[in-house]
C-alpha cells in the first residue's frame, strides 16, 4: 500500500514538474483568462495544476471574507445552508447567526438542491480530472496526489449519495464567482476552518435561486 | 360656561370647515398629479444626498450611482420607461423634506429613516422600506469579539447629543454590561479616535460602519459585527397629498422584492417573459392588467427590472458583494431566506 502511494507520489511530482515547466513558460499571471465582466457570468477558466497561489492571493477581499453574520434560519446550529444565487456558504450557529464563507460555484452546484448530509472528510484529497475536462484541457495529468498545488485544495467535505464535494482550491481568485468546473469551493484557509467545524453527519442544505 | 360653549362650538365649526377643505383638496385633482406632471415633464425629478458611499454618489462626469439613485432610475422605468429620464438634485440633511414639500422634486431617495413624527409632523409619506439600517459595532478582529453581548467593558466612540449615543448607553445597560462612551463631535472624529486607540469600539448605523472601515488602513482588519441594536429604516419619501404617486413609489418597491423571489433577474427576463408560472407571468405583465390599473403600462415591473435588476441585484451592486462596502445582506433578506423583505402578491 505505501510504496504503491509513493509510486504515485513519483509520478504526481513528474507531472507538476511538467505542469510548472508549462507555467515558467506562461506569462506571470496567475489567472488564465479574464474574469467575465457580468458578475454571474460563467468564467470558463482552465485548471492549474501545480500552481501554488501567494499569500496575497490567498488574501479575499473583504465581502468574501469569512466573518459572522445575522442569519435567522429554522435549521439546526450547526447545519450547513448554501445560498448559490450569493455565492455564500453558511454554518449555522443559531441566536440568529452563522458563520459565512465566500464560495465559487461549479457548474455542477447550479444542478440541484436539497437536503445532503457530509460522508466524508478527507484532508489534501487526491484529484482525477473528469473526461470533459480531459477533453478540454488535454494536457492535464489523469491524477494528481493530494498536496499544495492541488486543484482539490486542501480539505474535501463529501456530500452523501452524490458526486459532489465541498471543497479548497488553488485558484483562490475564484472565490464570488460562477466557474466552469467543480461544486462549492473555498480558499484553502476557509476550507480548513471548515472542515475543523464540521463533523461527519452534517446536513447540508443547498439553496438554488427560484425556478422561472 | 357659555362662553366655553361657544367657544368649544367655534372650533368645531372650525374644525369642520377645514376639514371640508381638507377634503376638497384631496378631491381636487390639479394639486396632487405627480404622476401625470412626471409624466406630461418626461423626466423623474429625484432628491438624493450630497455623497453617502453605495447611496448615493455622484462621479466626475456628473453621473450618479448608488442604492438610492438606482430606486429612482427604477421609478423613472416604470413611470416613463426609461431609467435615463431622470433629473438628480443633491440635498442636505436640511434641505431634503422642504424640497419635497415645495414641489422641486418628486420623489426624495436619500437614506432617510421613516419615523411617525416624519409623516405626522411634515406631511410625508414613506411608501416602502428599502434598506433596514440599524446601529452596530466596528471593531478590530484582533479583539476576538464575535458578538455585542462579549462588549463589556469596551471604550465606544459615539457622536454625542444624537440617538445613537442614547442606543448606545440603553443597549449596555439593558445587557448589564459596562462601558466607556468616548463623546465626539462627528463621525470624522470618531473615525480619528478609533485609529488613534482612544476607543476600541466605533458605535453608528451599519450602513455607516462600513463606509468608515474602507478609511482605515486595513480594512480587513476590522469587524463590524452581525448585532443590530436599533431600528432606522431607510425609506425614499414622497409628499403626503398624492396617494395614486405614493402607490406607485410602493409598488416599484415591492415589485423589486418580489421579482427576487421570483427568480426573475436582468439577465433571465427575456426567459421570465416565456415563464408558465403564474406569479411570474403576472409581474413581468404577460398575464392581468395590473399596472394600467395604477396608470402605467402593462409591463412597468419588466422594465424595472430590466433598468435595475431584481431587489437582490440593486443591493450587491451597490452595498454588497460587487461593492466595495461588502455589507451583508443581513436582515435585508428575503423573508423565504430569514430575512425581513416581504412584499404583497402582484394579483
Amino acid at each position: 500500500m505505501v510504496k504503491d502511494k509513493s509510486t504515485w507520489r513519483v509520478r504526481d511530482a513528474l507531472f507538476a514538474m511538467g505542469v510548472a515547466a508549462v507555467m515558467a513558460a506562461a506569462p506571470a499571471t496567475a489567472q488564465t483568462t479574464q474574469r467575465p465582466s457580468d458578475p454571474h457570468a460563467e468564467w470558463d477558466l482552465e485548471e492549474q495544476p501545480g500552481y501554488q497561489p501567494s499569500a496575497s492571493e490567498e488574501r479575499l477581499s473583504a465581502q468574501w471574507e469569512r466573518q459572522p453574520v445575522f442569519f435567522r434560519t429554522n435549521e439546526p446550529a450547526g447545519t450547513i445552508v448554501v445560498n448559490t444565487a450569493e455565492r455564500y456558504l453558511y454554518v449555522v450557529q443559531g441566536n440568529n447567526r452563522a458563520m459565512r464563507y465566500g464560495i465559487g460555484v461549479g457548474r455542477e452546484g447550479f444542478q440541484w438542491k436539497g437536503l445532503v448530509t457530509i460522508v466524508r472528510k478527507q484532508e489534501w484529497p487526491d484529484w482525477r480530472p473528469p473526461p470533459e475536462m480531459i477533453q478540454r484541457q488535454p494536457y492535464l495529468p489523469r491524477f494528481m496526489a493530494g498536496g499544495p498545488g492541488n486543484p482539490m485544495g486542501a480539505r474535501a467535505l463529501y456530500l452523501g449519495g452524490t458526486v459532489y464535494r465541498i471543497h479548497g482550491t488553488n485558484q483562490p481568485w475564484t472565490i464570488g464567482s460562477s466557474v466552469s468546473s467543480g461544486c462549492f469551493r473555498l480558499v484553502n484557509a476557509d476550507v480548513i476552518d471548515l472542515y475543523e467545524r464540521i463533523p461527519v453527519g452534517t446536513r447540508v442544505v443547498v439553496r438554488q435561486a427560484a425556478e422561472l | 360656561m357659555p362662553a366655553s360653549q361657544i367657544a368649544a362650538f367655534t372650533r368645531t365649526a372650525a374644525l369642520a370647515a377645514g376639514l371640508a377643505g381638507a377634503a376638497l383638496a384631496l378631491a381636487a385633482p390639479a394639486a396632487a398629479q405627480t404622476l401625470k406632471a412626471v409624466k406630461d415633464r418626461g423626466t423623474l425629478n429625484c432628491g438624493i444626498s450630497q455623497g453617502v458611499l453605495g447611496f448615493s454618489t455622484i462621479d466626475d462626469k456628473g453621473v450618479a450611482s448608488g442604492f438610492d439613485v438606482d430606486f429612482c432610475r427604477a421609478v423613472a422605468a416604470a413611470v416613463l420607461g426609461d431609467p435615463t429620464k431622470v433629473k438628480f438634485t443633491p440635498l442636505s440633511t436640511t434641505d431634503r423634506f422642504t424640497a419635497l414639500k415645495s414641489g422641486q422634486i418628486d420623489i426624495l431617495s436619500r437614506n432617510s429613516t421613516w419615523t411617525m413624527s416624519r409623516e405626522t409632523e411634515l406631511g410625508l409619506a414613506f411608501p416602502v422600506v428599502t434598506y433596514f439600517d440599524g446601529q452596530g459595532f466596528l471593531l478590530p478582529k484582533s479583539r476576538n469579539v464575535l458578538s455585542a453581548v462579549e462588549l463589556t467593558g469596551s471604550k465606544v466612540c459615539v457622536q454625542a447629543g444624537t440617538t445613537t449615543d442614547d442606543n448606545l448607553a440603553d443597549y449596555f445597560s439593558a445587557n448589564g454590561m459596562k462601558f466607556e462612551a468616548v463623546k465626539v463631535a462627528n463621525a470624522a472624529e470618531a473615525l480619528a479616535a478609533y485609529k488613534a486607540g482612544t476607543c476600541n469600539v466605533l458605535s453608528s448605523d451599519i450602513s455607516q460602519l462600513y463606509g468608515e472601515r474602507l478609511k482605515l488602513d486595513v480594512p480587513t482588519d476590522h469587524l463590524v459585527l452581525p448585532d443590530v441594536i436599533s431600528k432606522e429604516p431607510l425609506a425614499p419619501v414622497v409628499r403626503n397629498d398624492d396617494f395614486q404617486w405614493f402607490t406607485v413609489v410602493k409598488w416599484v418597491g415591492f415589485a423589486l422584492i418580489n421579482a427576487e423571489e421570483a427568480g426573475i433577474t436582468s439577465r433571465n427576463l427575456p426567459d421570465a417573459m416565456k415563464s408558465t408560472k403564474p406569479d411570474v407571468r403576472r409581474l413581468v405583465g404577460q398575464d392581468g392588467n395590473f399596472g394600467q390599473q395604477i396608470g402605467l403600462s402593462r409591463d412597468w415591473a419588466a422594465a424595472v427590472i430590466k433598468a435595475v435588476g431584481n431587489y437582490a441585484e440593486m443591493f450587491e451592486r451597490n452595498l454588497g458583494t460587487q461593492s466595495r462596502l461588502g455589507i451583508p445582506r443581513g436582515v435585508n433578506q428575503n423573508w423565504l431566506t430569514g430575512g425581513i423583505l416581504f412584499a404583497p402578491p402582484i394579483r
